[in-house]
C-alpha cells in the first residue's frame, strides 16, 4: 500500500474545525488581575489600619436576632437526656454503686457506671481523671454514674435513686499542708507534688548580701469557676455502623476526639466533633467531660443523647483557675533599682493535673515580671488536693504572678518613698532585654505604654 | 395541664406538666430557644422574655403562670423587614461576643428603655442589672443601650 497518501484536504478541514471551535467558545475572561509584587507591610509597632475601626462580628447579627443555635437549642428525633451523679465527698473508696432502682423508672432507658468504661482515664498532661469514678473518689465534684432518660426531670429524679457506698477516706485540701511527707496522698502514694520548675539566673544569696533593702511578701490568689452563660453541653450520637458523632461546646475538638478515642477505645475515624458556636469557654471547655458518658449511653439506647451540666455541675466538676500562694522576697536598691529576687510558687492543683504543667511553666517564667532582675532564683510546685479540679483559664497563671509581683513592689515602693510608677520605669524591660529564661524581647514598649497612660489618665494629679 | 397564651402576636396552646417552667414551654414545646437556659434560679437572666410587655425570668415561672397573658420572645422583636433598634445597635456596636446573653440583654434593655426612654449610664447599669455577661465586661453592652435611646429619641424629635 502506498504510504504517501495525500492529505491537503484534511489539513485544510482541521483549520476549519479549529476555526469553528474558537467561535464557538465563550468571549474571553478578563484580563487576569496582577497583584503587584511587591505588597506593603507596615513597618513595625506602626498602627495598621484596624486600629482604631470599628469593627463588627459576622455572628453579631444571628446573636442579637436570638437566632444563634448553641447545642442546648439543638434537638433530635427521639433525643434523650443524661444526667450525672456527683460524689458530694471530697475523698472516698467506693465499695459500691447501686443503679438498680434508678434504671426500673419509667422513663429511664439507661445506666452507666465507671467500671463499664473501657478505659476509665483521660487527661491532657497526666492521665489521672476518671471518666466516671469507679473506685476511688478524688473531689466532690467526681461523677459515680450517670442516666439516660426520655426527659431531663426524669433523668434528675432517677439520680436520686441511685445508692453508692462510700468508705471515706482522709482528704486533704490545704495545697502547703498536703507538701508535706505525712499528708494524706491523692493519687500517688509517694507524694502529692506532680510537677516542678525551677528557674535560676545569676546569684541570688550574693545579690540579696549586695542589697540594701530585703523585702518579703506573701500573696495568695483564691480559685475561680468561669462561669461561662452556657453550661457546658454536648449531644452523642452513637449510630448503627459504630460511629460516635458528638456536637459539643469543647473549644479543642481535635484534642477532644484522641481523648474520647482513648477512653471508648474506638479508632480515630469513628469519632467525628462538631464544635458548635460555644456561648463562653475562657478556657474551661478545652477539655472532655461528659463526652465518652454521653457517647456510651447512646450506644446503650440507641438514640441521641443530649447532657446540659446544671450550674452546680458546672461549680462542683468542671475546671477553675489554680489558686496560688506565692512567696516572694527581693533585694533592692534604695534608689528603687532591683538586685535580687526569690520566688516560690505553690499551684493548688486540685484533684486532677490537667493544664497545671503548663500553668506552672508560664507562671514561673512571668514571676519576676517585666522587669531587670540580674539574680533571681524561681521554684514552683504543683501539688494535688482533694479540691475541684483546675485545668485552663485565659493567662494560664499570669494573673496570679502579677498580681503578686505588682503588689509587692507597690508595698516596696511605699517603704522606699519611691513613686510607683517611677520604680516601675526604673526597673522595666527595655527593647531586647531577656527574660528570666533568656528569651531576647522584641517589640518592648513596657516604659512608653506606663508612660503614656499615666499622662492620660493623670497620675501626677 | 392545657395553658393558652399571646406569644409574639399569635395565640398558642400546649399541655405540660403542672411543673413546666415557662423557659421550658417556650424553648421545647414552641421551638422559641431565643431564651436560654444559663443558671435555672433566676441568677443569670439569659431567660429573659416580656410578660405584657415587663421583663421577667422564665426560669422562675410556670407556664401555668403566664396562662392568658402576653408573651415576647427575642424572635418576636424583629420582623422580616427590619430589625429592633437595639438589635441593630447591638451589631453594628459589636456589642456581643459569644451572644449567650445577647437575647436577655437586649429583652432588659428594651423594657428599660419603653419605661424610661432617657436613661443615664446608671440607670442603664440599674436595668441591665438582671443580666450577666462575662465576656463584655459590658462597656459596650451600655454604650449599645445609650446609642439606641438617643437614636429613638431623635426620631421621636422628628415625627
Amino acid at each position: 500500500m502506498d504510504d504517501n497518501v495525500k492529505v491537503v484536504e484534511a489539513e485544510t478541514s482541521l483549520e476549519a474545525l479549529r476555526e469553528a471551535d474558537e467561535a464557538l467558545r465563550l468571549p474571553a475572561v478578563a484580563e487576569p488581575i496582577t497583584y503587584p509584587i511587591e505588597t506593603k507591610v507596615p513597618d513595625a509597632r506602626q498602627q495598621t489600619p484596624a486600629v482604631g475601626q470599628r469593627a463588627t462580628r459576622p455572628d453579631g447579627r444571628l446573636h442579637g436576632l436570638g437566632q444563634t443555635k448553641y447545642i442546648d437549642d439543638l434537638s433530635f428525633p427521639g433525643m434523650i437526656h443524661a444526667k450525672i451523679k456527683r460524689a458530694g465527698i471530697a475523698h472516698a473508696r467506693i465499695k459500691s454503686v447501686d443503679v438498680s432502682e434508678a434504671a426500673k423508672m419509667p422513663g429511664v432507658l439507661a445506666t452507666l457506671v465507671g467500671a463499664e468504661i473501657p478505659v476509665n482515664s483521660f487527661g491532657p498532661s497526666l492521665q489521672d481523671q476518671p471518666v466516671l469514678a469507679s473506685d476511688i473518689v478524688y473531689h466532690a465534684g467526681d461523677g459515680v454514674a450517670a442516666v439516660a432518660a426520655v426527659t431531663e426531670q426524669l433523668a434528675a429524679d432517677a439520680l436520686e435513686k441511685i445508692t453508692v457506698e462510700y468508705e471515706p477516706m482522709t482528704p486533704v485540701f490545704d495545697p502547703l499542708e498536703a507538701m508535706s511527707d505525712d499528708a494524706p496522698k491523692v493519687h500517688d502514694p509517694d507524694s502529692n507534688i506532680y510537677a516542678t520548675k525551677v528557674i535560676k539566673k545569676g546569684d541570688v544569696d550574693k545579690g540579696f548580701e549586695d542589697a540594701d533593702h530585703i523585702f518579703e511578701a506573701t500573696f495568695r490568689t483564691q480559685m475561680v469557676e468561669h462561669v461561662p452563660l452556657e453550661p457546658h453541653a454536648t449531644i452523642a450520637d452513637w449510630d448503627g455502623n459504630g460511629r460516635l458523632t458528638l456536637w459539643s461546646s469543647l473549644g479543642r475538638i481535635t484534642m477532644g476526639r484522641a481523648d474520647v478515642s482513648r477512653t471508648l477505645g474506638l479508632p480515630y475515624n469513628r469519632i467525628r466533633i462538631i464544635g458548635t458556636i460555644v456561648g463562653g469557654n475562657f478556657g474551661g471547655k478545652n477539655e472532655i467531660t461528659q463526652e465518652p458518658i454521653l457517647g456510651l449511653l447512646s450506644k446503650k439506647t440507641g438514640r441521641p443523647v443530649k447532657g446540659v451540666y446544671s450550674r452546680e455541675d458546672e461549680f462542683m466538676s468542671s475546671t477553675t483557675r489554680h489558686p496560688f500562694i506565692m512567696e516572694y522576697k527581693t533585694g533592692i536598691n534604695s534608689d528603687g533599682r532591683i538586685v535580687a529576687r526569690k520566688v516560690r510558687l505553690v499551684c493548688d492543683g486540685g484533684a486532677y493535673c490537667s493544664w497545671s504543667e503548663t500553668t506552672l511553666g508560664k507562671a514561673c517564667i512571668l514571676s519576676a515580671g517585666p522587669y531587670n532582675i540580674d539574680n533571681l532564683h524561681v521554684e514552683a510546685f504543683a501539688v494535688y488536693t482533694n479540691k475541684t479540679m483546675t485545668g485552663a483559664m485565659r493567662g494560664f497563671g499570669a494573673p496570679q504572678v502579677c498580681f503578686a509581683y505588682e503588689s509587692h513592689m507597690d508595698d516596696m515602693a511605699k517603704e522606699l518613698g519611691i513613686d510607683p510608677l517611677e520604680i516601675r520605669l526604673l526597673n522595666a524591660f527595655e527593647e531586647n532585654a531577656a527574660s528570666p529564661t533568656g528569651q531576647v524581647l522584641e517589640s518592648v514598649v513596657v516604659k512608653e505604654s506606663l508612660q503614656i497612660a499615666a499622662e492620660r489618665f493623670g497620675w501626677k494629679d | 395541664m392545657d395553658v393558652t397564651m399571646n406569644v409574639n402576636g399569635r395565640e398558642l396552646t400546649a399541655s405540660v406538666p403542672p411543673e413546666t417552667t415557662l423557659l421550658r414551654l417556650l424553648r421545647e414545646d414552641w421551638d422559641l430557644t431565643g431564651a436560654k437556659l444559663g443558671c435555672d434560679v433566676g441568677d443569670c437572666g439569659a431567660c429573659t422574655v416580656l410578660l405584657d410587655g415587663q421583663a421577667v425570668n422564665a426560669c422562675l415561672m410556670l407556664a401555668g403562670q403566664a396562662d392568658g397573658r402576653q408573651i415576647t420572645t427575642i424572635e418576636g422583636l424583629a420582623d422580616l423587614d427590619a430589625f429592633h433598634p437595639l438589635q441593630k445597635t447591638f451589631e453594628d456596636l459589636a456589642a456581643l461576643q459569644c451572644g449567650f446573653c445577647g437575647p436577655g440583654i437586649i429583652l432588659a434593655a428594651k423594657y428599660l428603655l419603653d419605661t424610661n426612654p432617657n436613661p443615664s449610664t446608671a440607670e442603664i447599669r440599674d436595668g441591665l442589672s438582671g443580666n450577666l455577661c462575662r465576656c463584655t465586661g459590658y462597656t459596650k453592652i451600655i454604650e449599645a443601650v445609650a446609642d439606641t435611646a438617643k437614636e429613638l429619641a431623635a426620631k421621636q424629635d422628628a415625627a
